[in-house]
C-alpha cells in the first residue's frame, strides 16, 4: 500500500487512541507515542501499530499515536482506517487483511 | 448563569431530576457553530465570558458540545491554530474537551493542517500533554504555546543551524515585505555591509494579500546583488500581530507584551544559539502603534541579554518614508507606474508583468489593511 498523503483516525476519548500518519521518504516506521501507561504497555502498542502496518505492506511512515487507553483491537483497526484513509483508498480494501 | 434565554418554562420535575442525577449518562451531541449566525455568535461569547475567555476576532471553525440544547462545551481554529476551548464548570471531568479536540483535529487534518499549535492558558499545558502537545515555550501565569509534534521546533532549528557560518558576525532580521519596497532592501543592505553574515527570516504565515511565495521571491530577487545574506522561512513559529490569539488576556497592552515575548522567548531560546546572531536589525516604525510596542519591547529585552538591536531609522524618499502600506494602496487605486519610486526595479517589473495580473485585481478588491 502507498502512503499518499497525511491522515488521521480515531479520538481522544478514553479507551481509544489517536492515529495519525505522514508520508515518509526515508526508511521505515517511526512511532512517536504518547501513553500514559507508555511504561506498562509502550513496547506493545508500539508492536500492534507495526504490526499492523507491515500487514498492509507499508514500509516508510511517520505515525504520531496518542493512546488513551486502547486494547490492541482497537489500535489495529485506527492504524488500518488512518492507512486507507491515507493511501486514499476508495475501493479494493484487503478484507482478509482485517480478520 | 443565565443560560436559558429564551425565558421558556421549564417543568418542575426535570428541575427535581437535574439536582439529583449528577451521575447520569449524558447525552451530548457535537455541532459546528456558525458565528455568521449572530445569535450563536451571542451565545457563544456568553459562554466563553463565564468561563474566563474572550471570542477571539480570527476564528474559521467552531464546534460545539451540546447537552440537552445547552452549550456544554467549544473550541475552535484559526488556520492551523486551536483557539477558544473551554469546558462549562458543570461539565467539567466528563472528557469533554477530549471530544472537542478530537473533532477540531480531524477538521484540520481534512483541510490539510497536520501540524498544530495551540496558545493556551497555563493550567491547560497538562491537559494538552496529556493528548500529544508538546510545549515550545511560555510566558508564566500568562500564556503557553504548543505544537502536536514531539521535536518541531528542534528539527526546525536543526535545520536552521545547518546554514551556521561559524567564527563570523551574524545578524537576523524579520520581515514580512509586502511587498518588498526599497525601504527594506535598504534595511537589509546595512545589515550586510555592517555584518559578516545576515540571516534574513520571512513570515510564512498568510496573513498578507500578497501571499507568501510571491514576497520570498521578491525578496529573493531584491537581495540576490548581497552575497552574505542567508534567507529563512519563520513556519508557524512567529505570526503576526494582526492574528496573534489575544482571547486569553484581559487588555490590549497586555496582548501586544504577551506577543513579543513569545517571540522573543523563541528567538533567544532557538534560533540565537543555532545561528550565532549577535546583532537584530529592525526597521524604525513611525505608524503602526501595536508594531512600535513591539519593537519597543524587543530592543529592551534583547539588549538585557547582550544581543545588540539596531533600530534603522525608515529609508525616506523626498521627505517621506518608503512604507509598504503605501505602495498597496498605489496598487489597489491602479497607480502601479507610481510604485516605481518606492520598490527596488525587481519588485516593480514583477507587478508590471502578466503573472501578477491576477493578484493586483485581488488587491483592488481588498478591503482588509494587511
Amino acid at each position: 500500500m502507498e502512503i499518499k498523503k497525511s491522515s488521521i483516525a480515531g479520538t481522544l476519548e478514553s479507551s481509544d487512541i489517536q492515529i495519525a500518519i505522514e508520508p515518509k521518504k526515508e526508511n521505515g516506521i517511526e512511532i512517536e507515542l504518547k501513553s500514559s501507561v507508555e511504561k506498562q504497555f509502550g513496547r506493545q502498542i508500539r508492536k500492534v501499530i507495526t504490526e499492523t502496518l507491515q500487514s498492509l505492506g507499508i514500509k516508510n511512515v511517520k505515525v504520531s499515536a496518542v493512546d488513551k487507553g486502547a486494547l490492541d483491537c482497537t489500535i489495529k483497526a485506527r492504524v488500518e482506517c488512518a492507512a486507507y484513509r491515507a493511501a486514499d483508498a476508495k475501493e479494493k480494501y484487503d478484507w482478509e487483511v482485517m480478520d | 448563569m443565565p443560560y436559558n434565554l429564551s425565558k421558556q418554562r421549564v417543568p418542575v420535575d426535570f428541575i427535581l431530576w437535574k439536582g439529583i442525577t449528577h451521575d447520569m449518562d449524558y447525552n451530548f451531541k457535537e455541532k459546528r457553530i456558525f458565528l455568521e449566525d449572530e445569535a450563536e455568535k451571542k451565545n457563544l461569547e456568553l459562554f466563553l465570558n463565564n468561563e474566563g475567555i474572550n471570542l477571539d476576532k480570527n476564528l474559521e471553525y467552531t464546534v460545539g458540545i451540546y447537552e440537552s440544547g445547552k452549550l456544554a462545551a467549544t473550541g475552535s481554529f484559526f488556520k492551523n491554530t486551536l483557539r477558544c476551548l473551554a469546558v462549562s464548570f458543570e461539565y467539567q471531568g466528563s472528557g469533554l474537551m477530549n471530544k472537542v479536540v478530537s473533532h477540531l483535529m480531524n477538521e484540520q487534518y481534512q483541510r490539510g493542517y497536520t501540524h498544530i499549535f495551540v496558545y493556551t492558558k497555563c493550567y491547560a499545558a497538562k491537559f494538552f500533554s496529556d493528548i500529544g502537545f508538546y510545549e515550545i515555550t511560555r510566558i508564566d501565569g500568562l500564556v503557553v504555546f504548543m505544537e502536536n509534534k514531539l521535536n518541531g521546533i528542534q528539527r526546525f532549528t536543526d535545520e536552521l543551524s545547518k546554514s551556521r557560518v561559524n567564527g563570523k558576525a551574524a545578524a537576523a532580521i524579520v520581515m514580512n515585505a509586502n511587498p518588498f519596497t526599497l525601504g527594506h532592501q535598504y534595511l537589509v543592505e546595512k545589515a550586510s555591509c555592517e555584518n559578516d553574515v545576515v540571516h534574513l527570516f520571512i513570515v510564512s504565515e498568510e496573513a498578507s494579500v500578497i501571499p507568501f511565495s510571491v514576497r520570498y521571491e521578491l525578496i529573493r530577487q531584491g537581495t540576490s546583488h548581497l552575497k552574505n545574506v542567508i534567507l529563512h522561512e519563520t513556519g508557524s513559529y512567529i505570526i503576526s500581530s494582526s492574528t496573534f490569539p489575544s482571547y486569553f488576556i484581559k487588555d490590549d497592552e497586555s496582548v501586544v507584551s504577551a506577543h513579543a515575548n513569545l517571540d522573543l522567548n523563541i528567538f533567544k531560546k532557538y534560533i540565537i544559539p543555532a545561528l550565532g546572531i549577535k546583532r537584530r536589525y529592525v526597521g524604525e516604525e513611525p505608524y503602526c502603534e501595536v508594531t512600535k510596542k513591539y519593537n519597543d519591547i524587543m530592543k529592551e529585552s534583547l539588549e538585557k541579554d547582550g544581543i545588540e538591536c539596531v533600530v534603522v531609522p525608515r529609508l525616506k524618499i523626498q521627505g517621506k518614508a518608503v512604507s509598504a502600506s503605501e505602495v498597496r494602496k498605489c496598487i489597489r487605486e491602479n497607480r502601479i507606474e507610481e510604485i516605481k519610486n518606492l520598490v527596488p526595479e525587481t519588485t516593480y517589473k514583477y507587478f508590471k508583468s502578466e503573472e501578477a495580473k491576477t493578484l493586483i485585481n485581488k488587491i483592488i478588491n481588498n478591503k482588509n489593511r494587511h
